[in-house]
């Protein structure tokens, strides 16, 4: 045994300590830093004397020679991960959705005095008047406004209905784009931590990022994360390389796996990992390494994108739909009343422009300008108003052949367009707040585990710092013990 | 399970947010005194709301037509009365001339008279109200009688819908009382007094009442009309009622509902804050000397 054990064992005591504060420190220091995971140094007593080999000396027992630092270890549960990031595509899905139809609520702004049913209403009642007085040139001209106000209103309702449902398909592209720059990031964590790992170390900082990459990729589309070792060198408790791929609603690989990153491929060409980048269709399909799946199988933002894309048409489609009816309907009972000159009536609605009927809708530009062109009378005499009530007839009556389906009036149509949509808002807006419960519980079991808590750092501060003091006494009591050897020891009668 | 000061702070703000978030919904419904703001808020009351809303503009439509029928009906009654007054007056006048011991110049002065009531009756016939002549039928715009004394009657009914799918007649049949025979009738009369005609002059008598049965019997429909017309009205004002109550109790909120919820909530914000402010507050450092 050496003389100078008790020091080499008292500083290696010191600078384990020291490691441990400094640790510490780090988590302290990342307290608040977002992804983050609490590091510990796992401490390991050093090898005994003596060793067990042939010419070891005989005493009995072995000896404790120290401390020493095993490894630096970062505390966190890869299944609770998991559980997170498939609660983390829900939530995006949900509130990628609540998302785009509360804009489509708010746009078709019902119930209210300014939403398309009340502009109907108003032009209902023009029409009432009209069929009273259908000799006053004045309730002509409110007829002509309020239809042309109908017109606008329906024009609005597609132009904004459009422009949203293209922001939505740039939106996808851009969720696309952005899981494919994950991807990479993720990529080139992964050769990092290669080279890292195959020196026996551990990258902890680097799998904090990495995880909190992973993270935000599985808000566009539930993904399935695996993990291999790097190298035949790296330790047992290093993460290894990740390897990502796409699965569906319930966590399960589709029948021929979309692999978005591959780590193993590389490991075995002597190549770094390789990305899929993704490509998405307007249509929801998804081809990614050759393989071309169906997105809307697998939940998240990007499904919800697409689904809410697909509500924009549908709505569109609906007003399409009610607009070219309701048009039709009046055109052909105005055709059949006499105006104030006694012929028959003209169209008085007309599509103008290539878009839909909603988009393209306008009232004769003659009819504008010549109020008593309105076909009121169905005899030709100026004191006859049955056409128009003829007329104000066709909001409320199930319409004949039932273009609506189910017996529905133009009125009674939009209402059940309305109530669609909001009870697919509500949906979405009730499952917003269930997933994110569920999120945030998962989210806090994760914390519980990973989060670093002050007191308990500050209590470790104290315990290392108490170790460190000691270590340094012991070895100042070594010092005085060699002290006792080199100076007072051999004077005997000096 | 391990608490830590990040999991305390997250479900603090969790807590802070969502009651701030009942809070605003609280304030809007008070602020609009709407139960819903958005259909997803509560789809049924939104669909609910558009078809009451849809009922309510109808009935006060149906209200404002009611009145037009009422001027329609109010201005013709007034004229059948003038004219039945008139028609009278005429049938005194055949009386009195009818009488033997008058002369040639005592029926001349008669004939002056009943061509200023004929004329008055031209008049009657031809009342325009708001630009509408209304004993001429659905051809409101054209004079039912000229200058000169020419008739041209239209005797299309004016038809006025009431109520969803009724209609109600307006105007008084101009063919059953302004007609070709009630002025040949007094036309016969004139001339009569000029020819000094007795035996036509006392025929006059009976036709006269003719004409004033027919006056009084187009009257009494036009009343019966107006009768239905005050149900209808009344229906519509029930109605009326029904539909905004229906309307109030369908998406109003219940004022001393919301309000007790909203202090109730405000009770809750205001210890989730104070709550907030002792755990997120002290450390272990606050103790370590």
């Amino acid at each position: 045994m050496s003389t100078f054990h008790g020091l080499e064992m008292a500083r290696q005591a010191l600078s384990t300590q020291q490691s441990a504060l400094y640790t510490t420190g780090h988590n302290i220091a990342n307290a608040n830093t977002e992804g983050y995971s609490r590091q510990r140094v796992n401490f390991e007593t050093a090898s005994p004397y003596p060793a067990a080999s042939r010419n070891h000396p005989e005493i009995p027992g072995q000896m404790g020679t120290g401390v020493q630092v095993g490894s630096v270890q970062r505390i966190r549960n890869e299944f609770l991960d998991n559980q997170y990031r498939a609660e983390n595509s829900n939530t995006g899905y949900w509130e990628t959705k609540a998302n785009a139809l509360g804009r489509m609520e708010r746009l078709m702004n019902e119930p209210s005095e300014n939403g398309l049913s009340s502009t109907m209403d108003q032009f209902w009642q023009s029409l009432q008047d009209l069929s009273v007085t259908p000799e006053n040139a004045g309730a002509r001209s409110v007829v002509a406004q309020r239809g042309l106000a109908v017109a606008e209103n329906f024009n609005y309702l597609s132009e904004s209905l459009t422009s949203i449902h293209s922001d939505l398909q740039n939106q996808m592209d851009v969720k696309v784009q952005e899981a494919n720059i994950l991807l990479h990031q993720i990529n080139s964590i992964n050769e990092q931590v290669k080279q890292i790992e195959s020196h026996g170390n551990v990258a902890n900082d680097l799998y904090d990022k990495r995880d909190r990459l992973i993270d935000d990729l599985s808000n566009s589309f539930n993904i399935k994360v695996s993990y291999s070792k790097s190298s035949s060198s790296s330790l047992d408790i290093a993460d290894g390389l990740a390897t990502i791929e796409l699965v569906n609603d319930n966590g399960k690989s589709f029948r021929e796996p979309v692999i978005l990153l591959d780590g193993n491929l590389g490991l075995e060409a002597g190549e770094g990992s390789k990305v899929n980048e993704l490509a998405v269709s307007e249509s929801g399909k998804v081809t990614a390494g050759g393989q071309t799946i169906d997105i809307m199988e697998s939940k998240g933002s990007l499904k919800g994108l697409i689904e809410s894309s697909n509500m924009y048409t549908e709505m569109l489609t609906g007003l399409d739909d009610m607009a070219s009816v309701f048009a039709e309907a009046f055109n052909s009972v105005h055709s059949e009343g006499y105006n104030l000159e006694g012929n028959n009536g003209l169209q008085f609605f007309e599509f103008t422009g290539d878009a839909g009927a909603a988009g393209s809708i306008t009232v004769s530009l003659d009819l504008i300008n010549n109020p008593e062109k309105i076909a009121a009378s169905t005899d030709g005499n100026a004191g006859n108003g049955d056409n128009a009530t003829a007329l104000a007839d066709i909001f409320n009556k199930a319409l004949e052949n039932d273009p609506l389906g189910n017996d529905n009036s133009v009125n009674g149509f939009y209402q059940s367009l309305i109530g669609e949509l909001g009870v697919n808002a509500q949906e979405a807006n009730r499952m917003v707040d269930n997933t994110n419960i569920l999120k945030n519980q998962v989210v806090n079991q994760r914390m519980s585990v990973s989060a670093v808590s002050l007191d308990e750092e500050m209590s470790n501060m104290i315990k290392f710092q108490h170790a460190y003091n000691a270590a340094a006494r012991s070895m100042t009591q070594t010092d005085e013990l060699l002290d006792t050897i080199i100076n007072n020891m051999g004077l005997v009668g000096r | 399970m391990r608490v830590t000061q990040g999991m305390l702070s997250n479900n603090m703000m969790q807590h802070i947010s969502s009651s701030n978030a009942k809070l605003s919904t609280y304030m809007n419904q008070l602020s609009t005194g709407k139960k819903i703001n958005l259909p997803s808020d509560d789809p049924i009351i939104a669909m609910n709301g558009m078809n009451y809303r849809s009922q309510l503009t109808q009935i006060e439509q149906f209200q404002r037509n009611t009145n037009e029928v009422h001027t329609w009906m109010d201005n013709s009654d007034a004229a059948l009365n003038q004219a039945t007054q008139s028609m009278q007056k005429l049938r005194e006048l055949a009386v009195q001339a009818s009488n033997d011991t008058y002369g040639a110049d005592e029926r001349q002065n008669i004939k002056e008279e009943a061509e200023e009531i004929k004329a008055h009756l031209i008049d009657i016939a031809n009342t325009n109200v708001g630009g509408k002549y209304i004993f001429n039928g659905t051809n409101t715009n054209a004079l039912p009688i000229d200058e000169d004394g020419n008739l041209s009657l239209t005797n299309d009914p004016v038809m006025i819908e009431v109520s969803g799918g009724t209609k109600l007649q307006a105007n008084v049949d101009p063919e059953s009382v302004f007609n070709e025979e009630l002025f040949n009738d007094i036309d016969s009369f004139i001339d009569a007094l000029g020819g000094n005609d007795q035996a036509t002059i006392e025929q006059s008598v009976e036709s006269m009442d003719e004409n004033i049965t027919n006056t009084i019997n187009a009257r009494a429909d036009l009343g019966a009309r107006m009768n239905r017309l005050e149900l209808i009205e009344n229906r519509l004002s029930e109605q009326e009622i029904v539909a905004t109550k229906t309307m109030s109790e369908n998406e109003d909120i219940n004022y001393a509902e919301v309000i007790t919820q909203l202090i109730t909530q405000e009770s809750v914000h205001r210890a989730a804050l104070s709550a907030g402010s002792r755990i997120i507050q002290p450390t272990l450092m606050d103790f370590l000397r």
